[in-house]
């Protein structure tokens, strides 16, 4: 059942050319450089320290990792992170599904 | 995020602690918060900034996540206000210098008169008063320039005119003052009739036909001129003119030939008290005694805050330290100065044009230590009054 509504919105997204985040419920992230992350789209902030900074969304979790990393805006579904930008993971749930 | 809306709403510094940091904030953003610049100090310790208004939703939601919340600073105008009202005196020195501000500029402080003579100024002055117009008062609740200037000229006859300006905190006004003329002409029959006895030297009458000629010695109440031009005829006139007769006066003086004058020699010593409506207390100079002779001047101070009279003043007693000494005049300086003092008094009794042409002594004699001398006055003036006379019965 799922799975058939996930081919629907990803068919919908191409045919009518829309963002994939806004259809597909995927976290958008913006990188500056390597000093800004800007995630929008998020569920959750899972950890957050100097050096890893991690977030929930729909399908799994992202890991940023870096150094003195610091949020500098938090909204509620928005996130923006500053600091020097490593690496950004994305971890999704193979288990959950 | 550093804008002017952050800092009407004001914003805070806050410090989290607790094991569940993520998962708190999390629900805090969900629930709207808006949280900056966080940084993690340690496993269990984050600082961040939320706007003032999100405070309640944070403090709503610690006891859920067991979080310790504690506020290490604030800033922005609410934080401001509140930073001035604990400084309660500063606050109160600030308002009581903005009310003395406004008060003082809203006093009337001076008021000017120009162009009018020293009576129609005191009766302009006091006319102000009336309306509660005078320097010390306010002018909040004050009537408007231009309809002080109207009730001026309706009160005052004599004003032609006024113009009433008010500059910052005085009050300039300029007037015009009526003259008068006569214009309504008495045309009322009458007679001119003599005021006192007397004799006849000049006689000017300007209308009316003349009853006395020069030299004749009139009666008082005796008819000078009269209206009527023809005799037994109807026709009444209004008379008018001058007569200049010699009039007698005798003028009586008592004159006592020992005087006792008390003179201060200059030398005073002053007594201060402090009053209290009835109540007074003795402050400087109280230990004067009273000694010799001396004459006692007190007077007591008007204080006054914004019109209204306090109950405190300051009585000033001066005494001043009196000689007596009696002077004997001579018999012939006392007529002198007998003689003087009459030709004054009599002038101050008669009108300015009268003139006094000669002056005789009657009657000179001592006795009980006192002078008595009786003067005979010949004087020159007008004696003729308008006497009306009633027509028709």
């Amino acid at each position: 059942m799922s799975k058939w509504q996930q081919q629907i919105r990803t068919w919908i997204s191409r045919y009518f050319d829309l963002p994939s985040d806004v259809m597909l419920d995927l976290p958008r992230i913006t990188t500056i450089g390597s000093i800004h992350v800007y995630i929008e789209n998020h569920t959750g902030l899972l950890h957050f320290s100097d050096e890893e900074v991690r977030i929930q969304y729909k399908k799994g979790q992202v890991r940023i990792l870096g150094k003195d990393l610091g949020v500098k805006m938090m909204l509620k579904e928005e996130l923006l992170l500053e600091g020097e930008l490593k690496s950004v993971e994305f971890l999704p749930d193979s288990k959950g599904g | 995020m550093k804008n002017q809306h952050d800092f009407f709403q004001g914003i805070m510094t806050v410090q989290v602690e607790g094991p569940l940091i993520e998962p708190f904030l999390q629900a805090c953003t969900k629930r709207g918060c808006q949280i900056t610049n966080m940084r993690r100090l340690d496993d269990s310790l984050v600082i961040l900034t939320i706007r003032l208004k999100d405070w309640k939703i944070l403090r709503q939601l610690r006891k859920k996540y067991r979080c310790k919340i504690s506020i290490k600073g604030g800033k922005g105008l609410p934080f401001l206000v509140q930073h001035m009202i604990g400084r309660l005196s500063v606050l109160l020195a600030f308002i009581a210098a903005v009310v003395i501000i406004f008060v003082l500029a809203n006093t009337l402080w001076s008021i000017k008169v120009d162009g009018l003579s020293p009576e129609l100024e005191a009766d302009v002055e006091s006319k102000l008063n009336s309306y509660g117009v005078s320097p010390g008062k306010l002018t909040i609740g004050m009537k408007d320039p231009i309809e002080i200037q109207q009730q001026l000229l309706e009160d005052i006859p004599d004003l032609l005119w006024i113009g009433v300006k008010k500059q910052g905190t005085s009050y300039q006004l300029y007037g015009v003052e009526k003259t008068r003329y006569d214009t309504e002409m008495d045309t009322r029959p009458s007679n001119l009739v003599a005021a006192k006895k007397g004799m006849i030297i000049e006689t000017f009458i300007k209308k009316g036909r003349p009853m006395v000629s020069v030299y004749d010695v009139v009666q008082k109440g005796q008819i000078l001129a009269t209206g009527q031009l023809v005799e037994d005829e109807d026709l009444f006139i209004h008379s008018e003119g001058e007569v200049i007769a010699e009039t007698w006066y005798r003028v009586a003086q008592n004159l006592p030939m020992k005087q006792v004058l008390s003179l201060t020699d200059g030398s005073v010593e002053s007594e201060y008290q402090l009053k209290f409506g009835k109540f007074a207390i003795p402050v400087w100079g109280f230990w004067r005694g009273e000694e010799g002779d001396f004459r006692e001047e007190s007077h007591t101070s008007d204080w006054r805050i914004f019109g209204f009279q306090i109950p405190v003043n300051l009585k000033t007693v001066d005494y001043y330290s009196i000689d007596r000494k009696s002077y004997e005049s001579s018999r012939k300086n006392l007529e002198k100065i007998g003689i003087s003092s009459a030709r004054s008094n009599l002038h101050q009794e008669l009108e300015p044009d009268a003139e006094i042409k000669d002056e005789k002594v009657l009657h000179l004699s001592e006795e009980n230590g006192k002078v008595k001398l009786i003067l005979l006055y010949k004087v020159y003036e007008n004696i003729a009054v308008t006497k009306y006379v009633s027509q028709g019965d």
